[in-house]
C-alpha cells in the first residue's frame, strides 16, 4: 500500500466511524474532488476534528495559515497536502484505529 | 435609499444601463458601480463616507505591505493589528459602545455610582457588520498569504462596497468575488433571467411574505405576550421565523439578482435551513456566509492553534456563538440568543460523540440513526429549538422574553384565531421553498427550467403585477440590516 492509498484510507475510515457509518465510500463516489462542504460529506466542526485527527495520527504540523477548503475540501486535495509534508508518515496502528 | 424603495426601481435601471452601453471594460464598469455603491451609501448618511474610504485605502496599502517578503514577522503582525484595530474598532465604536457603557454604568450604580459614563446614541454605519468582516476577512486571508492582494484600489474599493450587497450582505470572501472585478463582465441571457429570477423571488419574500407575517402575527404577539393565548403564542413565534428567513433570506436573493444584472455572482446565503436535522446543518443552511466566517476566522484557528484552545471544541463553538450574537445586536437578548445556540451546538456535538460509541458497540443504532422516525425526531428537535431560541431575539428585552416563554408553556387562553387567507398563503410559499430542496423533489425544479421561457416571462409579469396591487412601496425595512 503506497502513502496516498494509506491516507485515503485512514481519512474514509475516520469519516465511517465520525460521520457515514459505513457510507463514507458512497458518498465520495469514486470521485475523489468531490467537495466535503458541498456535498455534505463534511462541515465546519468535522473538518477542525479532521484536522486534529491528521496531525496526531500522521506525524505532521499543519500550518495555521494553510487551513482552508483550498488544501482540505476533498480526498484528493488532502492527500496532495499532507503526504508531502516533512515527517509524515502513518503507522499501521493509525490505520487500525480511526476513532476521535 | 433601500432596496424595497421606490427610488431604487429607478435607480437600478440607471446603474444599469450606464452600465452595459459604456464600453466593456473592467476600469468603466468598476468606476460605475462605485460611483452608484457610494451614491447608494451617502444616501443615507454622506457625512459617513470617509470612514469607510479611509479603511478601504488602509487595507489596500497594509494587504500590499504583506507580499514583501524581506518584511519582517513582527512588522507584519504590527500591521495586521492597526487594520484589526480600525476596522473592528470602527465597529465597537458605532455598535457597541452605548451598550458597554451602559452596562457599566448599570454595574458602577450597584455600587452607589451614578451615571460614570456618556451613553452615547450614534448613527450607525450602513451595513457596517457586514463590510468590516468582508474586510477583515481579506486581510487575514492576504496577512496568512492564501490571497493574492487586490490588483487595484478601484477593485478593491468596489469589493469592500458594492452596492447590492452593502446593506445586508452576503459576506464574500475574496477569493470568490474579487476575481471577478478584476476582468470586464459580458452580458448574457443567463445572467438577467436569473438575475431577475433571484430579485423577485427575494422581493416577494421581503416585501409580501415577511410583511404579511409581521403585521398579521408577529408584532402583537410579541407587543403583549401576557395577553394572548398559548396556540396564538405558538404561532406567532412561528411566524417570526417565516419572516426573520422572509426578510433576510429575501434580502440576500435580492442582493444575488441585482449582482447578477451586473454579471456579478455572490455566495449563496440560505438554502432551505427549515429542513435541517441537526444544529450544524442548521448553521450550514442560515446565514451561510457569516457562519462560515465564524468558523473560518475564530473557530478553526483557535481550536486547531498550539495554545490552550487546542482540541477545546465546546468552548470555541460558546465563544462564535456568543460573538455571533453580540454580532447582530448590542442587547442582552441576542448574546442570550447566541449563547442559547452555543449551548444546543455543545450539547448537539456531545450527542453526536456518545452516539457514535453506541453504533460501534452495536450496529442496531446505526440503522436506526438511518431511520425515518430518527430524521423525523431530530427535525423537529432542532426546528423546535431553533424557533423558541427567537423568542429573545424578537423580545424587546428579557422580562417580555421571559413573559413570552412563560405563556408558551402555561397552555392556556383560547382567544379566537383571526388568520386570514394571505397568512396561510405567506407560510405555503415558504413551505413550497422547503419542500422543493427535499432531494426527491428536486426534479420539481428541473421541470420549472424547462418550462419555455415566454411562460415564465408571463408568470413573472403576473406575479410582479400582484405584487404592485398588494404591496405598498417602501413598507417597512429590513430586520437584517439594522444589525
Amino acid at each position: 500500500m503506497t502513502e496516498n492509498e494509506k491516507l485515503r484510507k485512514l481519512v474514509v475510515d475516520w469519516l465511517d466511524d465520525n460521520y457515514h457509518f459505513g457510507d463514507a465510500e458512497s458518498m465520495i463516489d469514486g470521485d475523489d474532488e468531490k467537495s466535503f462542504l458541498q456535498s455534505g460529506i463534511l462541515d465546519s466542526l468535522g473538518f477542525v476534528s479532521l484536522v486534529l485527527f491528521l496531525e496526531n495520527n500522521c506525524h505532521v504540523a499543519i500550518d495555521r495559515a494553510r487551513l482552508s477548503p483550498e488544501n482540505f475540501d476533498s480526498l484528493g486535495k488532502i492527500i496532495r497536502f499532507v503526504v508531502p509534508m516533512s515527517g509524515f508518515h502513518i503507522t499501521s496502528e493509525a490505520l487500525g484505529l480511526v476513532h476521535e | 435609499m433601500s432596496v424595497t424603495n421606490v427610488e431604487f426601481l429607478f435607480f437600478l435601471p440607471a446603474v444599469f444601463l450606464l452600465y452595459w452601453l459604456g464600453p466593456r471594460h473592467r476600469i468603466y464598469q468598476n468606476s460605475i458601480l462605485l460611483a452608484a455603491s457610494y451614491l447608494f451609501f451617502g444616501s443615507w448618511h454622506w457625512h459617513l463616507l470617509a470612514l469607510i474610504i479611509a479603511g478601504t485605502w488602509l487595507d489596500y496599502f497594509i494587504s500590499h505591505q504583506f507580499t514583501k517578503a524581506s518584511m519582517p514577522a513582527a512588522r507584519r503582525r504590527w500591521l495586521l493589528t492597526i487594520s484589526l484595530l480600525f476596522s473592528l474598532g470602527s465597529l465597537c465604536f458605532f455598535k457597541y459602545s452605548g451598550f458597554f457603557a451602559a452596562a457599566a454604568n448599570d454595574a458602577l450604580q450597584s455600587i452607589g455610582i451614578e451615571q460614570a459614563l456618556p451613553v452615547l446614541k450614534l448613527l450607525l454605519p450602513l451595513g457596517i457588520s457586514y463590510w468590516t468582516l468582508q474586510r477583515v476577512g481579506y486581510m487575514l486571508d492576504t496577512y496568512w498569504r492564501r490571497l493574492e492582494p487586490a490588483g487595484s484600489l478601484l477593485d478593491f474599493s468596489l469589493f469592500v462596497c458594492f452596492f447590492g450587497q452593502l446593506a445586508a450582505g452576503p459576506i464574500s470572501r475574496g477569493s470568490e468575488l474579487l476575481p471577478q472585478l478584476q476582468s470586464a463582465r459580458r452580458l448574457t441571457a443567463q445572467w438577467l433571467t436569473t438575475g431577475c429570477f433571484a430579485f423577485l423571488l427575494g422581493y416577494t419574500l421581503k416585501a409580501f411574505v415577511g410583511e404579511v407575517l409581521g403585521e398579521s402575527l408577529v408584532a402583537r404577539a410579541f407587543a403583549s405576550p401576557e395577553n394572548y393565548s398559548s396556540l396564538y403564542l405558538w404561532l406567532g413565534v412561528l411566524a417570526f421565523a417565516g419572516q426573520v428567513f422572509s426578510d433576510f433570506a429575501g434580502y440576500s436573493l435580492m442582493a444575488i439578482g441585482t449582482a447578477r444584472l451586473f454579471a456579478i455572482e455572490l455566495p449563496q446565503n440560505f438554502n432551505a435551513p427549515f429542513i435541517s436535522r441537526s444544529l450544524p446543518e442548521l448553521w450550514r443552511r442560515w446565514h451561510i456566509t457569516l457562519n462560515r466566517w465564524l468558523f473560518e476566522y475564530i473557530f478553526t484557528p483557535l481550536t486547531t492553534s498550539r495554545g490552550w484552545f487546542r482540541s477545546r471544541l465546546d468552548i470555541g463553538l460558546l465563544l462564535v456563538f456568543a460573538a455571533s450574537g453580540l454580532w447582530h445586536g448590542a442587547a442582552w437578548t441576542y448574546v442570550c440568543w447566541g449563547l442559547m445556540h452555543g449551548v444546543g451546538m455543545v450539547v448537539q456535538r456531545n450527542w453526536d460523540v456518545l452516539y457514535r460509541g453506541w453504533c460501534r458497540g452495536n450496529r442496531a443504532f446505526v440503522t436506526l440513526r438511518k431511520s425515518l422516525v430518527y430524521s423525523l425526531a431530530s427535525w423537529l428537535l432542532t426546528i423546535g429549538f431553533f424557533v423558541l431560541t427567537l423568542v429573545p431575539f424578537r423580545a424587546s428585552d428579557i422580562q417580555v422574553a421571559f413573559t413570552y416563554f412563560y405563556g408558551l408553556f402555561t397552555f392556556s387562553g383560547a382567544d379566537k384565531l383571526d388568520i386570514s387567507p394571505l397568512v396561510i398563503l405567506s407560510f405555503g410559499f415558504i413551505a413550497a421553498m422547503h419542500i422543493v430542496e427535499l432531494a426527491p423533489l428536486n426534479a420539481v425544479k428541473d421541470y420549472y427550467h424547462r418550462i419555455p421561457p415566454l411562460v415564465r416571462g408571463l408568470a413573472y409579469g403576473f406575479a410582479v403585477a400582484l405584487l404592485i396591487l398588494v404591496v405598498p412601496f417602501s413598507k417597512g425595512t429590513f430586520i437584517y440590516q439594522q444589525f
